[in-house]
């Protein structure tokens, strides 16, 4: 049976892309064999951040318009197996995406074996981000901990619930909430949400929270996905985020304020 | 234009046997007693009581037995769908069967009419007006009213069971009853229903308004914003008020 997943916010530069790449390299880097697909025509930055960006012929659309086949168009991931990537078209806009054209695709990597397909959604509740999220059978809504981008879930959660292919069958497509670029000590300080505030406001079940961290900059920069950077507080949470995905059940991390190393004297009179 | 689903009044005529001709002479006989009622009116067959002889029935000569009278045929309830085809044919619309009220009803309903208007009249094909079942309805919404969701009750209350977020805006024509936080606008009354109320569990709604008098909730003077609170309107102005057992 495969999946498909939408990774998507309303609102921009939350770290959908970031996330995508993650998340789609985690669940390849375990065997999964999983495709991601870059739906932000026009804008597309996916192959950037998965280091491809020299290896793109065909793209999406391309795909769609039968000038291309699926098969040219993927790109291999050459560090992880089972990674496939479709990258999006720069020259074109999200007019070129059409339902009958995405499913084709859809259908067409399913019959191929693919276990996961990650749709990675431009921002905004157009066309773009509408076609993303329209075959989803699982969403993961990325947050900052902010109240715009809050709302801006909150409205595309509606939309998840009303338009997508599963709700006009009656269905409902399972919601999971991920936080990015959480800071516990500016949370702490309260010049940020906390995530229980964002989960109540939100109440859909969470998935993980990513800290804010250098490293996920350094990794886009790159063109790493910041999961195979297994030092950083990021990539572990990423890891995490993958496990939760695939049923585990492990306690959050990076959530807290750490206890500030103590110094030699500290140690000594306590 | 407009083009909605909507109920009317019709008159139905009830068949009980398969002449057309007597028929036709009861109903100019209940025609002649109130003309200004059915005068034009439109008519709806209902075969229910005809059992198997409807099969045989010659739709075509009632229907221009109707014309005659003064009546506008409408279409035919409770027939066999096999006959769906001779009565488009006809040029009468095939009607979805109604919800009827039971035999029991019908019979005193018919028997009241009776008493009231002619002992002579024979106690078939009295065209009553359509029993119009008052029907209660109300809309309960299970799952989380979103930003940018609208979700309007029409002629009905609401009941939900999950939150309303802040951006969402839920309206009724009658009552409201919110479970989880209600947060964002709540419209009870739409139609300017001013009975109608709005009832949460923790209420920390942008915009309240009932029967088009509204108020954002920051400009209230409440205390209740998180708390299970009853809203109502009394004369011009809102009354938030505790909800309490």
């Amino acid at each position: 049976m495969s999946k498909v997943i939408v990774v998507t916010s309303g609102k921009g530069g939350v770290g959908k892309t970031t996330s995508s790449a993650a998340f789609s390299a985690g669940l390849a880097a375990r065997g999964h064999k999983t495709a991601v697909i870059d739906f932000d025509v026009g804008l597309r930055n996916l192959d950037l951040i998965m280091g491809v960006e020299r290896r793109v012929i065909y793209d999406f659309v391309n795909v769609i318009n039968g000038e291309a086949t699926l098969k040219q168009a993927l790109i291999k991931d050459k560090r992880v197996d089972n990674l496939y990537i479709l990258p999006a078209s720069q020259t074109r806009d999200k007019d070129a995406l059409t339902k009958e054209g995405v499913e084709s695709i859809i259908n067409e990597l399913k019959e191929d074996g693919f276990e996961y397909i990650v749709c990675d959604s431009p921002a905004g509740i157009e066309k773009g981000a509408f076609m993303a999220l329209y075959f989803a059978d699982e969403a993961i809504v990325v947050t900052n901990p902010e109240v715009s981008s809050v709302r801006d879930s909150d409205r595309i959660l509606g939309i998840l619930q009303s338009r997508s292919k599963v709700a006009e069958e009656g269905g409902a497509v399972k919601e999971h909430l991920l936080i990015t670029r959480y800071s516990p000590d500016r949370v702490e300080g309260g010049d940020m949400l906390g995530m229980d505030d964002i989960v109540e406001i939100l109440s859909i079940p969470l998935i993980g929270v990513i800290p804010e961290s250098g490293s996920v900059l350094q990794a886009s920069n790159s063109g790493n996905p910041v999961i195979m950077d297994k030092e950083s507080a990021a990539g572990q949470a990423y890891e995490d985020v993958v496990s939760r995905f695939l049923g585990e059940e492990i306690p959050l991390r990076f959530t807290h304020v750490e206890q500030k190393k103590k110094g030699f004297f500290q140690k000594i009179f306590g | 234009m407009n083009l909605k689903g909507e109920m009317s009044m019709l008159n139905v005529l009830h068949l009980e046997h398969t002449d057309v001709n007597a028929i036709a002479i009861e109903l100019e006989k209940k025609r002649d007693e109130m003309p200004q009622f059915f005068s034009q009116s439109p008519i709806v067959v209902d075969c229910s009581l005809l059992g198997e002889a409807v099969i045989d029935f010659d739709f075509t000569a009632l229907k221009n037995a109707l014309i005659n009278l003064g009546f506008i045929p409408v279409g035919v309830r409770n027939h066999p769908a096999t006959l769906n085809a001779s009565l488009a044919n006809a040029g009468w619309a095939v009607m979805r069967e109604s919800l009827k009220p039971s035999a029991k009803e019908t019979e005193s309903s018919t028997s009241e009419e009776e008493d009231s208007s002619n002992h002579d009249a024979v106690e078939s094909q009295d065209p009553q007006p359509a029993p119009i079942a008052v029907k209660f309805k109300s809309l309960t919404v299970d799952r989380p009213v979103r930003s940018g969701q609208q979700i309007y009750a029409a002629d009905s209350d609401m009941t939900v069971l999950a939150q309303t977020s802040a951006g969402s805006e839920i309206m009724a024509d009658g009552s409201i009853h919110v479970y989880g936080p209600l947060r964002g606008r709540v419209l009870a009354g739409a139609m300017g229903n001013e009975s109608a109320r709005i009832f949460c569990q923790s209420l920390q709604a942008e915009l309240i308004a009932i029967a088009g008098r509204y108020q954002l909730l920051d400009e209230s003077d409440t205390d209740l914003i998180g708390k299970p609170a009853m809203i109502k309107l009394s004369g011009e102005k809102l009354i938030i008020e505790p909800l309490s057992a």
